[in-house]
């Protein structure tokens, strides 16, 4: 009996050797490597080559940045009881632990995304108008709700007054 | 309204299209967020494109930091080990020196983080 450790519907897992991380497949524990090869290519020289095996470790370093800071977010929603971890939440996480220096571009990051959410849709005003009219613009209607509905308001007034 | 391709943009690696130019993909930022920790159970909209955004500041800053270390070996291309060199030199990357350290079990080295002795 003891030489048999496993539980008793051992036979079903013959094929089950693999460890409970292998069940998390490639291509959900990293960012694609292309995308990472470009962003480090853009830090480079003109003349800087990057191996393979460099960008492999890039782009598990990636992975565990973010889980690093996901981590620390997630431990202070649940001090404040709080489900959903939100963007203040990455942005405090970065700062405290040593990444300052990532939160202005950051902001101004957000603040130019968000610009050019409202920017984009007056410019497609002209053929806006008439989806709006037909009540199904699913740009408009997804703008709105990423924003709080507040661009969508704005557009509709923009749209109205025309 | 058209809508762009999946594959019409390289700059744009959406979940809806209307995500703008990021440039890494928010499904998978939002896929690794969730696999941090089971305690991660809702990620607010704006979440994957700060880490899209501060994803890319921190491969600029550990590139820029490894070439130093590719430079300072006479190399003009950067390798595995300057990652390693550049991680063991700044303190904000410390949380990485078991990852990069490992060289040879990164296969075991799952996105938990391992921030014990050191």
């Amino acid at each position: 009996m003891s030489d048999a450790p496993a539980s008793p519907g051992g036979g079903s897992h013959e094929s089950g050797e693999h460890s409970p991380r292998s069940n998390i497949r490639e291509q959900d524990r990293f960012l694609p490597i292309a995308n990472i090869s470009r962003i480090m290519k853009k830090a480079l020289p003109a003349n800087g080559k990057i191996a393979k095996d460099a960008k492999e470790t890039v782009q598990e370093c990636v992975s565990e940045f973010i889980s690093f800071i996901t981590s620390e977010a997630s431990d202070k929603c649940q001090r404040e009881k709080r489900k959903t971890i939100n963007g203040d939440d990455l942005l405090w996480a970065m700062a405290t632990l040593g990444f300052e220096d990532y939160i202005d571009p950051l902001k101004i990051y957000l603040t130019r995304y968000r610009e050019g959410d409202t920017k984009g849709s007056a410019k497609g005003d002209a053929s806006a108008k008439k989806d709006v009219q037909q009540g199904s613009n699913p740009q408009l209607v997804h703008q709105g709700s990423f924003s709080q509905g507040v661009s969508y308001a704005n557009s509709q007034v923009t749209l109205l007054s025309l | 309204m058209r809508q762009a391709g999946a594959y019409s943009n390289l700059l744009c690696g959406g979940i809806s299209g209307r995500t703008g130019p990021h440039s890494l993909p928010l499904a998978r930022i939002k896929k690794i967020m969730k696999n941090s920790s089971e305690d991660v159970k809702m990620i607010s909209g704006v979440a994957p494109i700060v880490f899209s955004k501060a994803c890319e500041l921190f491969i600029e800053e550990l590139t820029r930091r490894s070439w130093i270390m590719a430079i300072d070996g006479k190399r003009r291309t950067l390798n595995k080990e300057d990652i390693a060199s550049a991680v063991i030199a700044t303190d904000i990357f410390d949380f990485l020196i078991t990852l990069v350290s490992n060289s040879d079990a990164t296969d075991a080295n799952n996105t938990v983080i391992q921030m014990e002795t050191i």
